[in-house]
């Protein structure tokens, strides 16, 4: 009997630890494997994402006159026709 | 007249025992759970159903062939089985005894004659013995499970798998329960009875029917059930525990919005797990393979078409199978017994203690990282029951805070409490199996 209740504790001091051990190592790994992505292979999406508004954003700043211009120009030609 | 009293000793009513009687009206019970409460019917319609045809008088669909020739043989069998076992005795209760204890040679024999006198395995006995004996079903729906589950929010904030490892306290305080009332001689378990009850507290119906039919196949009816009307109660069972053990402002707190998790993260998270299990703790890689592999198969994007059948039409498949096999084992001599009584205390009890568990660390993390930054609802989260225990976490928090929507960050330790549990059933599996 009381060797079963020492198998039981047995079993949750181990079993828990367990669990705890493993799943930290788990958090590290995924840490380090998010990390080695973000370094090695960093996501091509979100990038052009980013640059593509700033491109649009800075092109009126420089050029503005000659953006309307080519934009005038294309709607007269999109009309002719 | 002859012939109709044939007719009247081959009838159920004649031969129907109250023990099958009884069991039936468990099988009805659990069908109106399932179909006016809306208790998991998913699993407890096909449960509730096998538990009834497993308790037809005289139509044996729950036995194997020679339980069959036994019970409706006659004394010709009966000698014939006798011969065949090297047994002098020709009662059915001494024949049965001789047949589980047979060695390997005059077992297989004694299947043979009777297959010959034209008995055979009942049919849910057959799916039984290929959905659960062998291990297959509820690894395949393992591999659904994977295929169905969304690692990004684990992946944004990987600390809460922690949460998902101290909800499973609750399976190893309930062994200790098991072996407790063992020991105070109220109940009579074996060590790897306890186990396999204390696995309900996993709140994972698979894993509890995995680890149930290789550590104590005798209570995978009372366990299955058990584990399943319970994940049905989650929304009951968890508000009070999570209600009394934080404050007003603590269930108040509102959470960050989770970073971006790239898509590469989220393909090698699952092989990463695996190295890890095979690494560790190869036992527990029949259930981790199974998920890792579904994971794979939904995130790698290269497989749209396994990934849509291992989620939705493998799984129903297998479901319905799994159902009728957890069922047959639904039999009055198995079933009606103060075990049962006792599984499904200790199983309330488990998942008690695991959402606790759960809402404690939580409230640790947060006091560790300044006290504002987790809420502590998210923490019973832990016992796997995906996405219930989320969806619950989620409604005490709006409760608490109508702008705070805690479903995302609550879906992290969800899915943590399924590999953790998955990992507890390895432990397990290896330290008693």
């Amino acid at each position: 009997m009381d060797n079963l209740m020492s198998e039981g504790l047995n079993l949750m001091v181990f079993g828990m630890g367990f669990v705890f051990v493993f799943l930290t190592l788990l958090v590290f790994a995924t840490g380090i494997m998010s990390k080695l992505i973000a370094k090695v292979a960093p996501e091509a999406a979100p990038a052009p994402a980013k640059s593509t508004p700033a491109a649009a954003v800075a092109a009126p700043a420089s050029g503005g006159d000659e953006l309307v211009a080519v934009m005038t120009a294309a709607v007269h030609q999109f009309r002719k026709h | 007249m002859d012939k109709l009293l044939d007719l009247w000793h081959a009838s159920g009513v004649y031969n129907v025992s109250p023990g099958q009687v009884f069991m039936i009206l468990v099988g009805l019970l659990l069908l109106f759970l399932a179909i006016r409460k809306n208790f998991e019917p998913l699993l407890l319609v096909p449960i509730g159903f096998g538990g009834i045809m497993a308790n037809i008088p005289e139509a044996g669909l729950a036995m194997s062939a020679v339980e069959n020739a036994i019970h409706l043989g006659g004394p010709e069998m009966l000698q014939n089985l006798a011969a065949v076992l090297h047994i002098s005795s020709t009662e059915p209760e001494a024949i049965k005894h001789a047949y589980h204890m047979a060695d390997a040679a005059t077992h297989t024999a004694a299947v043979y004659s009777a297959n010959d006198h034209g008995y055979n395995n009942g049919m849910l006995y057959n799916f039984y013995t290929v959905a659960i004996a062998s291990g297959a079903a509820p690894l395949l729906i393992f591999m659904g499970v994977g295929a169905m589950t969304d690692f990004g929010p684990l992946l944004a904030n990987p600390k809460t798998l922690f949460l998902g490892a101290a909800a499973q306290f609750g399976i190893f305080a309930t062994v200790l329960g098991a072996v407790g009332l063992t020991t105070l001689g109220v109940m009579d378990f074996t060590i790897q009875d306890a186990a396999a009850i204390g696995i309900i507290g996993g709140a994972d119906g698979p894993t509890a029917i995995y680890v149930a039919s290789l550590l104590a196949p005798d209570l995978l009816g009372a366990i299955a059930v058990a584990a399943y009307s319970y994940m049905a109660l989650v929304p009951m069972i968890q508000p009070p525990i999570m209600r009394a053990l934080t404050t007003e402002a603590e269930r108040k707190i509102s959470m960050v919005q989770l970073r971006h998790v790239p898509k590469t993260e989220k393909i090698m998270f699952p092989i990463v797990l695996l190295i890890l299990v095979a690494l560790l703790l190869p036992d527990a890689a029949p259930l981790l393979g199974m998920f890792c592999f579904g994971n794979l198969m939904r995130e790698c994007g290269v497989v749209d078409r396994l990934s849509d059948t291992a989620q939705n039409a493998l799984i129903n498949i297998v479901t319905i199978f799994l159902g009728l096999s957890v069922g047959s084992k639904l039999s009055a001599d198995k079933f009606l017994d103060v075990q049962t009584l006792g599984i499904l205390l200790l199983g309330v009890v488990a998942f008690g203690i695991g959402t606790a568990c759960g809402v404690l660390m939580a409230k640790v993390m947060n006091k560790m990282a300044g006290g504002n930054s987790i809420n502590p609802l998210i923490g019973s989260a832990g016992v796997s029951a995906v996405p219930m225990a989320a969806r619950v976490s989620n409604k005490l928090g709006l409760e608490a805070n109508s702008q705070n929507f805690l479903l995302m960050h609550a879906m992290g330790p969800n899915v943590a409490g399924v590999i953790g549990s998955a990992v507890a059933a390895g432990v397990m599996i290896k330290f008693v199996g």
